[in-house]
C-alpha cells in the first residue's frame, strides 16, 4: 500500500486562535485512518479545510496520488492538491459525509441520492426515475444495506440506514475514482446496535480499496475500525500511530495531555429503605414489566442494547410516554394521573436523552432555561422578581461551573456540555428525591463528562435516588453502585461491585440477543 | 487560554439583547427603531402638515381609532407566544359587533347583556379553536383559518350583507364613549378628551403585559412556544396553555368588537376580517422591537408608528391613501420579518461557527479542565 494523500504543514488561524498549527497528515491507500482529539483540538477545522469550507492560512500544501480502484496501478507522481478548494478535493476523489448527513427527511432514498449526484435525465429533461432507482439500489446493496426500502421517506429509516444513504450518495461514483471517504462523527446519532451495521459497510468499502478518514469521539469505535490513528491536541498533531501500539488509556492521555484519574463509586450496601424510587410492573412500548427499587443515595445504572427496553424506561418513568400498566412511587407515595408534571410534583427530576429537542429552549436565556421547572419560586408580591431570579441563576452558574458570558445569554449558543450542566441545574434546583437520567453525557467530550459525573455523585450524596440509563458502559461503571441489564423488556441481570466490568455488562446485554433469537426459533418451531 | 473566553463574551453580547459597543446599538437603533421612525414622522409631518399635531386634527383620531387594532394585535400576540397562530380573530371581532347590534335591534334585552352574550359567543369559538388545535392536533394556522371561514358563514347566516344599525342606546355607548382626561389643549382652545374605551384598552394592554412578562404563566407560554416538548417535560401543561391562549385571544378579539360598538356602533361588512392584517403586521413589526421576540410594548409601539405614518401620508396625499395604506402595512410586515429572519440567520450562523470552530466555548471548557 502506498500513500494516497499527504498534507504538509497545514495551518489555520482564526482571529485570536490558532486552530491548526502545522499539521502533517498522511493517509495510505485503502487504510482506515482515525482522527481523534477533544472538541477544539482542530479535527473539525481540518475536515473543513479539506472539503473547502475554510481556507488554510499561510504555506500549507498537500498532494495526492491519483489512482483508480479499478485495478489500474497507482501513478508514482503525486499531484498537487489545492487545500481549501472543494472542487479540487472532489476531483482528487475525496468524498465527505458530515455529521448531520444532509438528507431531506421527507424525500426517499432515490431522491436523496439523486439530489447530490444529479438526476439522470431522459430526452426532454424528464427525470429517468428508473435509472435513478437502479443507481440507489445498487449503491445501497454495495454497502450491505439491500434491505433499505428506497421508496419510503428517509425520515422513516433507522439511523444506520440513513447514514448508509448518505454514504451511498457520497460514493455514487466511487468506481470512477473515489479514493477517500471522510466520515465526520458518523455514529453521533446512532444507537449501539446500528454502529455495527455501519462498520460492516465501512469494511466493505475498505475491501474495495476505499480509504476512510474516520473522525469520532468514541474511542471504542476507533479501536474497532481503524488501523492508524492521528491524535490532535490544541491544533497540533501529537502523534500518528498504528492502532495496535495504542490502548484506551494511552490515547486519552495523548488527547488531553495528562492521565485521566479514574474514579469509581465506592461500594454501598442496601439499607432496606422504603423510600426512593419504586417501580412496579411498569409496562409499555418495548417494556414488558419492570420491577426496580432505587434507594435514597443510591445510583443504579441501566444497560441494554437498542430494543431491549432500556430506551423506553426513562420516558415511561417520567411520564413523557404513557405507560400501559404498572406503578411508580416516589418516597412511598404512588404517582397518580401520570404526566411529567405529576412526576415532578411527586419529587422527581429528570433529563431526557435528546438534549436539543427535549431539553433546552435554545432561543431563551440560560436563566429562563434554568428556572423553567419551578418559575414560581421567584414570585413575590404578585410579580416575578427578575432580579432575584438573576441572582439565583448566577449562583447556579457558579456552582455548576457553566461557561457562559452571562445568565442572559441564549442557551443555544453554549456548548453541549454547558447546556447539559444548565439542564442539570434545572433538575437539581428542584432538590429531587429521585433523579432519572437518560444518556446524561451523550455527545459531550471527556473533560465535561467528568464534571457531569461529579454532579451525579453529588446528587446521590445529597440523598437522591439516582437512575442512569446509558449506552456508554464505561459511564455506567463509573457512576453506578449497581447496574441492571435489560433484556427483551425485562431486567435480566443485576451486577454489583467487582462484577461491574465492561465485559460482564456487554456479555449480559448480548446474551439477551441470543436468548431472543433462541426464543424466536422456538416460537417458529 | 485567554482568547476563546474573550470571543465567547463578545459572542454572548451579539446574541443577547444587551447593547454592544457601537454607537448604533448604544442609541438603541436595534431595539427602538420604531420609536425613531415615529419621531421622524412627527417631525416631518408636524412641519409639513399643519393639522398633524392638532389634537382634533389627527392625535385624538389616531390614539382612539387604533385601540381596535391594538386589541386585535394583542389577540394575535397571546397565542403566538405559544407558537399558535390565530387567524380567526378578525372574524370573531366582527361576530361580537354583529351580535351586539342584532340583540339591540331585535330583542328587548339590556344592551349591556347583549355585550356579555357577544363575549360569551367569542369564548365558545375560542374554546373550539383550542379543542381543534390541542385535542385534534390540527395545525393552528389551518384550524383558525378554517374557523374564520366558519365564523364568516355564521355571520352571513345571522345577517346577509350590508350594514346593520342596532341603534345602540346612549347609556350603552356611554360605557365606552364617555370622556375621561378632559382638559383644554394649551393655547388652542380645543378640548382634549379621551374616551373610556381608551382607558380600558390601556388597562387590558397592561394586564396582558403583566401576564406575559411578570408571571410564571407567561414564562411557561414562551417556553411552550420555544420548545413544546422541553416545556412539557419541565412539568408545564402545554396543552392547557395553548388552549387557554386561544380562548384568551378570542376574548380579546371580542373586546375589539365591543370597542367598535362603543366607538361607531354600526355593524358593516368592512369591519372584522380586513383588520386581521394590520394586527398581524403590528405584532411582527413589534417583535423586532425591544426584546427580539413578540412582546406587548413592541406591539403597542408598532401599532401607533404604523398608524401615525399612515395618518401623515393620508394628510399629505389624501387621494392616494387608499392604496398607500395597504402598501405601507404590507411592506412594513415584509421588512420587519425579513430583518428579524436576517438577525436569526446571523445568530444561527454564529452559533454554528462557534460550535464547529476551535474558538468555541467547548474548547475553553477543555483547556480549563485540562
Amino acid at each position: 500500500m502506498g500513500s494516497l494523500l499527504k498534507i504538509h504543514e497545514l495551518t489555520k488561524i482564526f482571529p485570536g486562535q490558532v486552530a491548526l498549527d502545522g499539521v502533517d497528515l498522511e493517509i495510505e491507500t485503502g487504510s482506515t485512518h482515525a482522527l481523534v482529539g477533544q472538541n477544539g483540538s482542530g479535527k473539525s477545522t481540518l475536515i473543513k479545510v479539506l472539503c473547502g469550507f475554510h481556507q488554510p492560512t499561510g504555506e500549507s500544501s498537500a498532494s495526492y496520488y491519483p489512482q483508480s480502484i479499478m485495478n489500474t496501478p497507482s501513478l508514482d507522481e503525486p499531484i498537487e492538491l489545492r487545500l481549501g478548494d472543494g472542487k479540487a478535493a472532489a476531483n482528487a476523489g475525496i468524498r465527505f459525509v458530515h455529521q448531520d448527513l444532509g438528507l431531506v427527511d421527507s424525500f426517499n432514498a432515490i431522491e436523496n441520492i439523486s439530489m447530490g449526484v444529479g438526476y439522470t435525465k431522459r430526452f426532454g429533461g424528464a427525470i429517468d426515475w428508473r435509472a435513478d432507482r437502479k443507481r440507489a439500489e445498487e449503491g445501497l446493496a454495495t454497502l450491505g444495506f439491500p434491505d433499505i426500502d428506497v421508496n419510503i421517506p428517509v425520515g422513516l429509516l433507522a439511523p444506520s440506514q440513513k447514514t448508509a444513504v448518505a454514504i451511498a450518495r457520497a460514493l455514487h461514483d466511487w468506481d470512477k475514482g473515489a479514493s477517500l471517504l471522510v466520515l465526520d462523527e458518523p455514529t453521533a446519532s446512532l444507537p449501539g446496535a446500528d454502529v455495527e451495521r455501519l462498520f460492516t459497510a465501512v469494511r466493505r468499502l475498505q475491501e474495495k480499496g476505499v480509504a476512510i478518514l474516520y473522525v469520532s469521539h468514541h474511542l471504542d469505535e476507533v479501536f474497532e475500525i481503524a488501523d492508524t490513528a492521528t491524535i490532535l491536541r490544541d491544533g497540533k498533531r501529537i502523534a500518528t500511530l498504528p492502532i495496535n501500539e495504542l490502548d484506551h488509556d494511552k490515547m486519552i492521555e495523548l488527547m488531553i495531555g495528562h492521565t485521566l484519574i479514574k474514579r469509581q463509586q465506592a461500594s454501598r450496601e442496601l439499607t432496606g429503605s422504603e423510600k426512593g424510587l419504586i417501580i412496579q410492573g411498569l409496562t409499555g412500548g418495548t417494556l414488558a414489566g419492570i420491577n426496580l427499587h432505587v434507594e435514597p443515595g443510591e445510583i443504579v445504572g441501566v444497560a441494554g442494547i437498542m430494543g431491549s427496553g432500556r430506551e423506553m424506561l426513562v420516558p415511561l418513568i417520567t411520564g413523557q410516554t404513557p405507560s400501559d400498566q404498572g406503578a411508580v412511587a416516589v418516597d412511598g407515595m404512588q404517582i397518580q394521573n401520570y404526566s411529567p408534571k405529576s412526576a415532578i410534583n411527586a419529587g422527581m427530576a429528570f433529563l431526557s436523552a435528546d438534549r436539543y429537542s427535549q431539553g433546552v429552549i435554545a432561543i431563551q436565556s440560560v436563566r429562563n432555561n434554568l428556572t423553567l421547572s419551578d418559575v414560581k419560586r421567584n414570585w413575590s408580591s404578585f410579580k416575578l422578581d427578575h432580579k432575584a431570579e438573576k441572582v439565583e441563576a448566577d449562583q447556579w452558574i457558579e456552582k455548576l461551573d457553566v461557561k457562559t458570558p452571562t445568565s442572559e445569554t441564549p442557551i443555544g449558543s453554549l456548548s453541549g456540555g454547558n447546556q447539559q450542566k444548565v439542564l442539570f441545574g434545572r433538575s437539581l434546583r428542584l432538590e429531587p428525591s429521585v433523579l432519572v437520567l437518560d444518556e446524561p453525557t451523550r455527545g459531550i467530550d471527556v473533560g465535561a463528562k467528568e464534571e457531569i459525573h461529579q454532579l451525579v455523585d453529588q446528587a446521590s450524596k445529597d440523598n437522591a435516588a439516582v437512575l442512569v440509563a446509558s449506552t456508554d458502559t464505561d459511564e455506567l461503571i463509573r457512576l453506578s453502585h449497581r447496574v441492571v441489564v435489560m433484556v427483551n423488556g425485562r431486567i435480566s441481570e443485576e451486577l454489583k461491585g467487582d462484577q461491574m466490568t465492561v465485559e460482564n455488562i456487554e456479555r449480559a446485554q448480548l446474551q439477551s440477543q441470543e436468548q431472543k433469537m433462541k426464543a424466536g426459533t422456538h416460537g417458529n418451531a | 487560554m485567554e482568547t476563546p473566553e474573550k470571543s465567547t463574551t463578545e459572542e454572548g453580547n451579539d446574541l443577547g439583547s444587551s447593547p454592544g459597543g457601537s454607537i448604533w446599538s448604544q442609541l438603541g437603533f436595534d431595539r427602538f427603531s420604531a420609536l425613531y421612525v415615529l419621531v421622524a414622522f412627527f417631525i416631518f409631518f408636524g412641519i409639513t402638515e399643519e393639522s398633524f399635531l392638532m389634537w382634533n386634527g389627527s392625535l385624538e383620531f389616531v390614539l382612539t381609532d387604533k385601540i381596535v387594532v391594538l386589541m386585535l394585535a394583542l389577540a394575535f400576540l397571546v397565542p403566538l407566544t405559544t407558537e399558535a397562530f390565530d387567524l380567526s380573530i378578525g372574524a370573531i371581532a366582527a361576530l361580537a359587533l354583529l351580535i351586539v347590534n342584532k340583540i339591540a335591534l331585535e330583542t328587548d334585552l339590556p344592551q349591556g347583556l347583549g355585550a356579555l352574550i357577544a363575549i360569551g359567543a367569542c369564548l365558545v369559538i375560542g374554546w373550539v379553536n383550542g379543542f381543534i388545535v390541542v385535542k385534534l392536533r390540527v395545525n393552528s394556522f389551518i384550524a383558525t383559518l378554517g374557523m374564520s371561514q366558519v365564523v364568516a358563514a355564521i355571520i352571513r347566516n345571522i345577517h346577509d350583507g350590508g350594514q346593520i344599525n342596532g341603534e345602540l342606546s346612549k347609556t350603552y355607548r356611554s360605557f365606552g364613549k364617555g370622556d375621561i382626561f378632559a382638559f383644554d389643549w394649551p393655547g388652542t382652545g380645543s378640548e382634549i378628551a379621551l374616551p373610556w374605551y381608551f382607558l380600558y384598552g390601556l388597562i387590558i394592554t397592561f394586564i396582558v403585559y403583566y401576564i406575559l412578562e411578570h408571571t410564571p404563566t407567561g414564562r411557561h407560554m414562551f417556553a411552550t412556544g420555544g420548545n413544546p416538548e422541553a416545556a412539557r417535560l419541565s412539568g408545564i401543561n402545554t396543552d392547557r396553555l395553548t388552549w387557554g391562549s386561544l380562548v384568551g385571544s378570542a376574548a380579546l378579539a371580542g373586546f375589539a368588537g365591543l370597542v367598535y360598538s362603543w366607538k361607531v356602533g354600526i355593524y358593516t361588512t368592512s369591519f372584522g376580517a380586513p383588520l386581521l392584517f394590520p394586527a398581524v403586521a403590528a405584532v411582527f413589526f413589534g417583535a423586532s422591537q425591544l426584546r427580539g421576540r413578540p412582546n406587548v410594548w413592541g406591539t403597542v409601539i408598532a401599532v401607533y408608528t404604523l398608524a401615525f405614518g399612515i395618518k401623515g401620508i393620508g394628510l399629505r396625499y389624501p387621494r392616494e391613501i387608499s392604496w398607500i395604506q395597504p402598501m405601507f402595512e404590507g411592506l412594513t410586515l415584509l421588512i420587519a420579518v425579513a430583518i428579524a429572519s436576517r438577525q436569526l440567520i446571523i445568530k444561527v450562523q454564529k452559533r454554528k461557527l462557534s460550535k464547529e470552530d476551535p474558538d468555541s466555548s467547548e474548547s475553553e471548557n477543555i483547556s480549563d479542565s485540562a
